[in-house]
Parts: C-alpha cells; sequence; structure tokens
C-alpha cells in the first residue's frame, strides 16, 4: 500500500470522511480537522511506520481550524506567521503523504 | 451568611516554599522553570519543567510517616502545617470536630503509581509494595492533612483536572460562609511529573521547549509544574475576634462547564463563570483591578481567555491589569488555582500587582495590560483568579482586600 493510501485512509478514520473525498490538495482545516484530530493522525502515521513527525507545541493549533474561537476564524492567509513560528510542516493532504515520504526514506537510509 | 476571610498561606512551589521567598521571586519575576532533573529523562523529549527542588521528605517526616505518602500528599501536609502557623489558630477540640478539609487534585500518587507499573510491567515484578493504594489514592492527600492536623469535620477531594484548586477552595468558600464549618483548610496538590505523565502531556504537543510565556506573541505551550498551596479560612467576624492577620477577604466563587470541546477554552463558558463570581460577590465590573490569569500559555488558551474577560468585563478589560504566574510557577495542574489564588491573595495584601513574567512581545490577539515583566505598586480593592480545565469545567473566585 502506498504511503499516500495510509495517509488518506488513517485522515479518513480520524474525520470520518469518505476516503475518495480525500484528494491530495485537500487542506486539512477545510476537512474540519481541529487541533486534537491533528494530534491523532500524526500519532497513527507515528505509529504505524515508527518515525517521529516533528509537530511542535502550536502547529496543532496552526494547522486545524480549531484556532476558530467564539466564531472567528484565525487568519491563515499564505506568509503570515502569527506565533512567530517556523514554517508549518504540513496543511494539505498531499503534504503529509510526502513528509510521512521523506521521513520513511530518511529512516531507511539510516 | 458569615463574610470569610483567608488568614493562613502556606506554599511549597518550585520558587520556594515560604510564604516570602513564593512573594519574592514572584514579584521579581524569578523563573522557577529549569532543567528536568527529579526524573530519568532519557525517554522524554521535554527537557524542563518547573519542580520542586527544595524538599527533603525527611526534615518534615519520620521515615513510618513518609512511606505513608506520596509526593503529592507530602506536599499538601507541609503546605497545611505551614498555613495554619501563620493563621496563628489555635485548634480547640470545638474547632477541629467540625473543621473541613477540602483538597483539590487533577491526579492522585502518580509518583507511586509509575513505580508501580514499572515495577510489574518492565521488571517482571511479582507484587506491589503493600502501601501502594494508600499513597496512590486521591484523597491521600486530604486524608493525610486530616490526620496530621486533628481536622475531623467534612473532609474529600475535588478533582477537575486545571480547575480542582480552584474549586476545592470555592467549595470551603461556602461552608465556611453557610456556617457548615467553622474553619476550612483547604487548597491544591499536585505532583505528577513522572515519565508517564510527561509521555501523556507530549503526545497532546502543547509543551514548550523553551519556556512559558503566557500572552506574549512568541509564547510556544505550557510547562508542566508541581507544588501545593493550602490555606486557612475563617469567619471575618472569628479572625477579627482573635486579632489574626486577614489576606484578604473571599467575596465570590462562580463556576460554569462548556459542554463542548474536551481540551479547547470556551471563551463563553470561561466569562460565564467570572460573571457568577461577580455576582456571587456582588462585585461590579469597573471596581476590579486585577486577574490573576489562567493563562497558560498555549496559543489558544491564552487567546480564548483575552475574549472571555472582554465578555466578562466589557468597557472595564480596558482597565484591567491581568497577569499569569504561570512564566514563574509552570502549570502544577489541580495545585494551579490554589498557587494562584496564593499570589492573588498576596498581590492583595501587599498592593502590588505581580507581572508576567518571560513576556517578550505584544500579540494583536492578547490585547489586554498583562503587566510585562516589572511588578506594579497599584491600589487593589478586589481582584479575581480564574481557572478552566480540561473537560471544560470553569472556576473562579473574586477577593477584596481586607
Amino acid at each position: 500500500m502506498a504511503i499516500i493510501d495510509d495517509v488518506r485512509s488513517i485522515i479518513a478514520k480520524s474525520l470520518n470522511i469518505p476516503v475518495d473525498q480525500l484528494t491530495p490538495d485537500k487542506r486539512l482545516d477545510e476537512l474540519g480537522a481541529e487541533s486534537l484530530d491533528v494530534i491523532e493522525i500524526v500519532f497513527a502515521l507515528e505509529e504505524k511506520y515508527d518515525i517521529a513527525i516533528p509537530l511542535q507545541a502550536n502547529d496543532a493549533t496552526r494547522v486545524s481550524a480549531s484556532g476558530k474561537i467564539d466564531g472567528k476564524t484565525e487568519d491563515k492567509s499564505e506568509g503570515q506567521d502569527k506565533s512567530g513560528n517556523s514554517e508549518l510542516p504540513f496543511s494539505t493532504v498531499g503534504d503529509v503523504a510526502e513528509m510521512v515520504e521523506k521521513l520513511v526514506a530518511a529512516k531507511a537510509s539510516k | 451568611m458569615n463574610r470569610v476571610v483567608i488568614t493562613g498561606i502556606g506554599v511549597v512551589t518550585p520558587i520556594g516554599n515560604t510564604r516570602d521567598a513564593f512573594w519574592s521571586a514572584l514579584v521579581e519575576a524569578r523563573s522557577g522553570i529549569g532543567p528536568i532533573t527529579i526524573i530519568p529523562t532519557e525517554r522524554l523529549n521535554t527537557r524542563i519543567a518547573a519542580q520542586v527542588l527544595d524538599f527533603k521528605p525527611g526534615d518534615h517526616f519520620d521515615p513510618k510517616r513518609e512511606g505513608l505518602l506520596d509526593r503529592f500528599a507530602q506536599f499538601a501536609v507541609v503546605a497545611a502545617r505551614s498555613a495554619l502557623r501563620d493563621s496563628g489558630l489555635e485548634l480547640t477540640e470545638e474547632i477541629a470536630l467540625d473543621a473541613a478539609t477540602i483538597i483539590g487534585n487533577s491526579t492522585g500518587g502518580m509518583n507511586t503509581l509509575d513505580d508501580s507499573f514499572l515495577r510489574l510491567y518492565s521488571q517482571n515484578g511479582t507484587r506491589a509494595h503493600p502501601l501502594s493504594i494508600p499513597r496512590l489514592m486521591s484523597n491521600a492527600a486530604c486524608s493525610a492533612i486530616s490526620m496530621d492536623l486533628g481536622l475531623k469535620g467534612p473532609t474529600y477531594t475535588i478533582a477537575s483536572a486545571c480547575s480542582s484548586g480552584t474549586h476545592a477552595i470555592g467549595q470551603a468558600f461556602q461552608m465556611v460562609r453557610t456556617g457548615q464549618a467553622p474553619i476550612a483548610l483547604t487548597g491544591g496538590t499536585e505532583a505528577c511529573l513522572t515519565v508517564g505523565t510527561f509521555k501523556g502531556w507530549e503526545a497532546l504537543r502543547v509543551l514548550s521547549s523553551d519556556t512559558c510565556r503566557p500572552f506574549s506573541r512568541t509564547r510556544s505551550g505550557l510547562v508542566l509544574g508541581e507544588g501545593a498551596s493550602m490555606f486557612v479560612l475563617e469567619t471575618r467576624e472569628h479572625a477579627i475576634a482573635r486579632g489574626a492577620p486577614i489576606y484578604a477577604e473571599l467575596l465570590g466563587f462562580g463556576m460554569s462547564a462548556d459542554a463542548g470541546d474536551i481540551t479547547a477554552i470556551d471563551p463563553s463558558g470561561a466569562a460565564r463563570a467570572m460573571r457568577a463570581a461577580l455576582k456571587d460577590g456582588k462585585v461590579n465590573p469597573d471596581d476590579v483591578d486585577y486577574v490573576n490569569a489562567h493563562g497558560t500559555g498555549t496559543v489558544l488558551n491564552d487567546k480564548g481567555e483575552t475574549i472571555a474577560l472582554r465578555h466578562a468585563f466589557g468597557d472595564a478589560a480596558d482597565h484591567l491589569a491581568v497577569s499569569s504566574s504561570k512564566g514563574v510557577l509552570g502549570h502544577s495542574l489541580g495545585a494551579a488555582g490554589a498557587v494562584e489564588l496564593a499570589a492573588t491573595a498576596l498581590a492583595l495584601h501587599h498592593q502590588i500587582i505581580p507581572p508576567t513574567a518571560n513576556f517578550e512581545e505584544a500579540d494583536p490577539d492578547c490585547d489586554l495590560d498583562y503587566v510585562p515583566n516589572t511588578a506594579r505598586n497599584a491600589p487593589i480593592k478586589n481582584a479575581m483568579s480564574s481557572s478552566f480545565a480540561f473537560g471544560g469545567l470553569n472556576a473562579v473566585l473574586v477577593l477584596g482586600r481586607a
């Protein structure tokens, strides 16, 4: 099974969305992922591939739509980094798969 | 209804185990956060915590007694003894028989639990220590205080995660207020800096890798802590009659549940608890000068709490001084509300607002006066202390100058 298929099926299960809707260009926040969903997805992938995904304290909040407080959605415009942190490790389904592929390859080459 | 005052404060914290040491570190924004040294760190990604380093159980307990008490109960007893000594209250048989002991802790004897599981599951141990259960039970701390001081009235533990301490003190306040108990020994305690606890928090990905910077744009998450703070509550009449020192008066207590997200703060739920506390204390938002915030240092909490303060205080929010003590104390979970109430009561007592430590730069999402890094002399008539817990449980106390 290709990594992208695993990623899609894990996200589908976590967000309760049919897997065929999870095309690589779909953004996790637009799919309704909240920060705990992002954390669970990352955990499932770490367990499956025995890798460590670099997701820092604030990243899960920034990836997800749960920056939404009181009906106001956080500004997620590109290039704006409100909390002064590094680039987000991923924002779309395809990004997640690409990141996992890199980490798996890096592990294999060790 | 009785008026209820705080006449004794005891602390065991990462910044000191006396009231004076605690207060001066808070005022000077000297952080108790540092490298983890009390447990093995090989398996941890986290490198920092706010640990109680200056604590030798043997200084406080004989060996037999020490063996009965997990670290969280040891903290609780030592802080309770300090609070009682500080109050100067003589525990007559009449008072002791009805005295309440209401303690908040979010877990129980986590060190005992962690050690037992390590032995059983990892080291193929065949038996647990015979005192494992009495050491780890969640009520071990309140029972230990009751036994140590001879307090024989209503005694139990309240567990509501990060609101435990505030809920416990609020409950004790009600008991003295209504006359159910003549005095109360109350507060919060927590000692859960174990490998298992850190792994659980690491998995939630809310821990900061450097330090805790509440309300700062550069905040990067929370830092786990431990400690205890205990209080003697009694009626104002009783305190005045015996010439006791009064740190502050407890005026109002408010609670709410978000009934929503399990981890994220809900500003409307938090604001409801704040308003309930103000209403209970018959205090106008305009008459509050200082709020000791929950301020964990996560992106979501600090932004949501700011919105909640604006909801609850309206235009008066622009005149509020708001600070979080977690840059200095870390987040001691079930003890947090209690150590922060000590900070709030001492702020009223000294008429000094302790600062928000580690503050670097303003965040457009956090647009209140957070008293960054430097304490402020300011008249404080009334103050608020807030706790918001996982599971959506909010508890808020309002205090007045003695």
